[in-house]
Order: structure tokens, then sequence, then C-alpha cells
């Protein structure tokens, strides 16, 4: 058999060099059937042909018939009185499994320390410095802005830019570039470019829009400027302003949009604040750490221009989390800015 | 005389807590039977608003006069414009989506259907 194969083999490609590839299907029909050996006639080539394809057919049928029988055997083993066992195991395990999980997980929580015990190891001399310092130390009535921007500033500086490059990582996967010329990245723009499909000019949501959105954006500043008096701070208030400017394209369409925020304002402002970040953090933390004059100093605790560097901070934070709040927003939707 | 008073708010707060919880119940039980979207959103608008002021004006009433029952008034305010828009946004969306509009209801008129779905 093997010997006979290589043979044909032989042949096939003595022939493929002698007269050329057109011959060569015209061999490889009649080399599947054993019994003929290749003949020079096409009568009796095409004869093989047909003889061929009923056999492929038988043998494709075949196949179909030993599908439905697995098929058969698995359906009724499925539902057969063993299987029917087998799932109710199944979901006894299953139920067994949960209910030691929670078991486990109760248990773990009657060693975890009494809930407002004064001896529990959370409260140790880090908190109480805290609370009784806090704002004699950064001039901040709200102690968690006290916390969070001045005695842990470097940790603030770590979320911010984990934000942006959030930012930056959604920008390298979805932004079309626009400098790309061409046809097919112009095609592409066309087709990921939504502004078809942007909701129309609907005069109720653009009524609301027009009520809500300067109001909105008051109250994020408001929550940003207050952080170091009141509760608030650069993320809530960034958050707020954010959905305002959500808000705003989501009623008035791209094209107002892009008067006064585009992609080079989100680079300018996230830029720019991150950086006034880093800078005037790593001054305030090099004359801390030398013990040298710092211009900076608290100021009178409870006035809106008190606190330090506290206020600039929640404002460089805030900004940086609005623009990254609306360009996740248009980069999702269409793309980009 | 306080004493009295002061039932007497209790009693128009429980009264106006209890309304709200009835608005609220009723239409979550809509929100749930209801068959088709555009019958589930109108059950939806109209308990959100109505559920939400009778909710408020028992914690006003109970508060009395006070900063904080200014701020749920004002809260009031932002969930009654903002919440009817989005549900005239959602139906908008189901007239825009739905080919097969006269199947679930009867449309009195077709000309805004046709205007919805083009986009005026």
């Amino acid at each position: 058999m093997a010997k006979k194969i290589s043979n044909n083999w032989w042949s096939r490609f003595t022939d493929w060099l002698d007269i050329g590839s057109g011959k060569l299907d015209d061999s490889m029909m009649s080399s599947f059937d054993d019994e003929t050996s290749p003949s020079s006639s096409s009568v009796e080539l095409q004869k093989d042909a047909l003889r061929h394809e009923k056999d492929i057919d038988d043998i494709r049928n075949n196949i179909l018939e030993h599908e439905q029988s697995v098929y058969d055997s698995l359906h009724t083993g499925f539902t057969s009185k063993g299987a029917k066992h087998a799932r109710r195991f199944y979901m006894l395990a299953a139920m067994a499994f949960c209910i030691g999980i929670i078991a486990l997980l109760l248990n773990t929580v009657e060693y975890l320390p009494e809930f407002g015990n004064p001896d529990n190891p959370v409260n140790n001399e880090v908190s109480e410095r805290y609370i009784e310092k806090g704002m004699e130390e950064t001039g901040a009535v709200n102690i968690v802005a006290g916390m969070i921007l001045d005695y842990r500033a470097f940790d603030t500086l770590g979320e911010s830019n984990v934000l942006f490059v959030a930012a930056c990582a959604v920008l390298i996967l979805l932004r079309i570039s626009v400098e790309k010329e061409g046809d097919a990245a112009v095609q592409l723009e066309m087709e990921a470019d939504d502004r078809m499909y942007e909701p129309k000019d609907d005069i109720i949501l653009q009524t609301t829009a027009t009520i809500l959105v300067p109001l909105t954006l008051l109250f994020g500043m408001y929550i940003i400027m207050n952080g170091h008096i009141s509760p608030g701070g650069g993320f809530s208030g960034g958050a707020v302003m954010g959905a305002a400017l959500i808000l705003y394209l989501n009623a008035f369409g791209f094209e107002k949009t892009e008067r006064f925020f585009t992609f080079k304002t989100f680079k300018a402002v996230s830029v720019c604040a991150l950086s006034f970040y880093a800078v005037s953090k790593a001054y305030s933390f090099f004359t801390g750490a030398n013990h040298l004059h710092s211009i900076i100093s608290p100021g009178t605790p409870g006035k809106l221009f008190s606190a330090g560097l506290i206020p600039y901070l929640n404002l460089a934070v805030g900004l940086v989390v609005c623009c990254t709040m609306y360009a996740f927003y248009t980069l999702f939707r269409k793309g980009d800015m | 005389m306080n004493n009295y008073f002061e039932w007497v708010r209790f009693g128009f707060s429980a009264l106006f807590t209890l309304l709200g919880l009835f608005v609220l119940l009723s239409g979550v039980i809509g929100l749930f039977r209801f068959k088709y979207s555009l019958s589930r959103v109108h059950a939806g608008a109209l308990f959100d608003t109505v559920g939400i002021l009778f909710m408020s004006l028992g914690v006003i009433v109970a508060l009395g006069f006070t900063l904080t029952s200014f701020k749920i008034l004002v809260v009031i305010a932002f969930l009654w414009l903002t919440s009817p828009v989005c549900s005239h946004l959602i139906g908008n969306l189901e007239t825009t989506i739905d080919d097969n509009i006269d199947e679930h209801l009867e449309v009195l008129d077709k000309d805004i259907v046709k205007q919805i779905k083009e986009g005026k």
C-alpha cells in the first residue's frame, strides 16, 4: 500500500513536471481509486470522479449517522436515572461547599477585634496624632483632607497617576488616530464616528441640561474648593464635574462640546495638574525632611485660603479626575475626543 | 400643649411616609407585572416622582424648619428635574428601536412615531 502511494506520488510529480499543474488534479482523482490505474482517457477519469463523489457522500452519511448515534446516547445518558442522581449530588455538593465557605468566613469574623474597642490595633499613636494635632499641623478642618493631602500626599499623587495611566491605556487601545492618511483610516474613522447616531436635538433634555449643567459644575467646584473645610475633596468634586460635562455632551453633541473641551485640553489640563502636584509636594517634602523653612504655612483653620497647599492640591486632583471621567466616556463611545 | 403639637407632627409625618410607601409599592408591583417596556417606563416614571415627594415630605415634617429640610426640598427639585427626563429618554429610545410598536399598543398619532424614528 505504502509503496503504491509513493509510486503514485512519484508519478504525480513527474506528470506535474512534464505537463503542468492542470494534470495534477486528474491524477489525484484517479489515485483515490485503488482498482483502476491512472488512465489517460478523459471519459474514464470523469467516471472515476463520479464514483468517487458517491463514495464521499457515503462517508459523509456514515459520519452523520455516527454523530446522531453519539448525540442520542449522550442525550439518553443525560436524562437517565444515573445522570439525575449525579446532578442531584452535584447540587448538594455545591450547597455544602457554599455553606462550608460561609461557616469558615463567619468563624474568621469571630477572631476579629471587637468593633469600637479602644484597645484595637487600629487605635495606635498614628491615628491619635492625626486627630489631636492634625488641624494644628496641616491647617485643615477636615481631618481626612489633612491626612490624604498632607501626611500621605505621596500616596494621593500615586492615585491620581493611576487614573492618568488608566486614561492613557484606554487612549492607546481605543483612540482612532486622526493624523493617519489613506482611505482605510478614513473609512475606519467614518465607521467609528457616531455623530450620525448622536441623540437628536431633544428639546426636553436640552432645557434640563441648560438648567442643570451650570449648577452641577458649580457644585463640583464647591466640593473641591471646600475640601479642607467640609467633607468632600478632589476625587468626589471631580467626579461631579465630569458628570456635568458628560450631561452637556449628551444634550448638545460633540460639536458644541469641542468648542471648549478637546483632546488638547485634556492633555494640557492633566499634565499641568499632575506636574503642579508633583513639584509642589516635592518642595514641601524637601523642606520638611531637611528641617528648612518653608514658605507654605497652615494659615487660619476654617478659612477658604488656608491649610497650606491642600486647596490647590485638591484642585489639581479634581481637574485630573474630571478630565479622566470625560475622556473615558468619549473614548468608549466614539474612540476619540 | 407642646407635647400635643409633637404628636400631631408625628402623625402627619407617619401619614406622609405611609402614603409614599404605598405609592412606591404599587409602582414596584407595576414594574414587575407589566409586560411591555413602555408600560413599565410609565409605571416607573410615575411612582418615582410621587413616591419620593411623599417620603421626603414625611422626613421634612419630622425634622421641622431646619437647614436639612431645605436641603431635602432641593433634592426633591433635583429629582423632579432629572427623573422624568430619564424616563422620557428611555421611552424615546424604545420607540426608536421597536419596529412592531403597533402589536403592543394602539398608536393614536402615527406621525409622531415616524418623526421619532427618523430623528425629526
